[in-house]
């Protein structure tokens, strides 16, 4: 059948801001947001987006649809009989069409030192036990999609605040036993745009498509702050 | 490179002041916050009570008059239910910040934790209700 979609359009050669324009498309059960827009696409070559897995793996179709952050690949037309408004993902700067600026988010991942850090000499393997594992695995699962930042209303009123996915991603690390870089990302999660910025809105946990719960990494990230921050204070200048 | 140069123009929408009415988990979300409004009120009856209670039995029985004006009592009502909604919240978002057991038998026990005090601060203060 055919359903109508209506996409907001930029193009920052001609336009002073975004516009939307209503577009036709055929749907049947199994078209998602994604093959939609590539219809559109069809239709008018200088539509832009982002896209690559088509499996939700990736993480670069994520767009606004309806107000609410996606994953263009992973929400089906079926779902919303009502029709379908799409724009690009909120809380990021638009360069043209449904694609934004990324780099403040990319940022803000590598700011808390996302890898493992690790003194040990030699090239022996870092053994982890299954429960070792499961301490943090929830919380690697994230994709980088994003999402979380356009759904987090503290992000959109202060672009400084380190956020949802990297906030997740440090505590990710915090609790891997074979990292030890634990005092180099405290002070980060204690900073101002850290994790006392959060205030379990929590809606980015409800858009992640991962299940990642970024919300909660971040509000557990507030109890280990807490305690470094009481620890820190009961220690002799100059010994940290 | 600047951006005049490489064709660059990013649109950076303003934020909006109304954010929070724009969807249903948000506007949840602010209600959530407001039940410390209702709560400020109940704290300055319960202040104004201390100090009646300090002041002697002619001010004692003005503030039980105070407190059971229809308005006040409604008031306070409505405070009851904010908090218990604010405890319905809590109690569903503490077990993702410490989680210690199944987040089902963390929310009952704390509303069973609940439930015991209540009864307890009824029962030590004379039965009153
Ligand atoms: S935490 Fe979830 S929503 Fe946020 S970037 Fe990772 S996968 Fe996407
Ligand atoms: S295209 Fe890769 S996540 Fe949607």
């Amino acid at each position: 059948m055919t359903q109508t979609i209506v996409i907001a359009r930029y193009n920052p050669e001609l336009d002073e801001k975004p516009h939307q324009e209503t577009y036709q498309v055929q749907s049947d059960d199994n078209t998602s947001v994604l093959d939609a827009l590539q219809q559109v696409q069809q239709q008018d070559p200088s539509f832009s987006f982002r896209w690559s897995c088509r499996m939700a793996i990736c993480g670069s179709c994520g767009v606004m649809v309806n107000g609410v952050p996606k994953l263009g690949c992973q929400t089906f037309l079926r779902d919303y009989p009502v029709g379908l408004v799409i724009t690009p993902l909120s809380n990021f700067a638009v360069e043209k069409d449904l694609i934004v600026n990324m780099e403040p988010f990319l940022e803000h991942l590598s700011a808390i030192k996302p890898w493992l850090i690790n003194t040990a000499e030699g090239t022996q393997p870092h053994v982890q036990t299954p429960k070792q594992l499961a301490k943090y695995q929830q919380f690697a699962n994230c994709i980088n999609c994003g999402l979380c930042y356009s759904a987090c209303p503290q992000f959109g009123l202060n672009p400084e605040f380190r956020g949802p996915a990297a906030l997740a991603l440090a505590h990710r690390y915090n609790l891997d036993s074979r990292d030890q870089g634990k005092a180099q990302r405290m002070p980060e999660l204690n900073a101002k745009n850290g994790v006392w910025t959060c205030t379990f809105v929590g809606f980015c946990s409800e858009v992640c498509p991962k299940k990642v719960d970024p919300a909660a990494a971040i509000n557990q990230g507030k109890v280990e702050s807490a305690k470094d921050m009481i620890v820190s204070a009961f220690k002799p200048t100059g010994a940290r | 490179m600047s951006s005049e140069h490489n064709g660059r123009r990013p649109y950076l929408p303003p934020f909006r002041r109304d954010w929070w009415l724009q969807l249903r988990f948000y506007r949840l979300y602010m209600l959530r916050e407001a039940t410390v409004l209702p709560l400020l009120f109940f704290v300055g009856c319960l202040i104004y009570g201390l100090y009646s209670l300090g002041q002697g039995p002619a001010q004692w029985q003005l503030w039980l008059d105070f407190m059971a004006q229809p308005w006040v009592f409604v008031l306070n009502l409505l405070t009851l239910a904010a908090s218990l909604f604010h405890a319905k919240t809590f109690f569903e978002l503490f077990p993702r910040v410490m989680p210690l057991a199944p987040p089902r038998l963390m929310i009952a026990g704390q509303w069973l934790g609940t439930v015991v005090v209540a009864i307890g601060l009824i029962v030590l203060l004379g039965g009153y209700l």
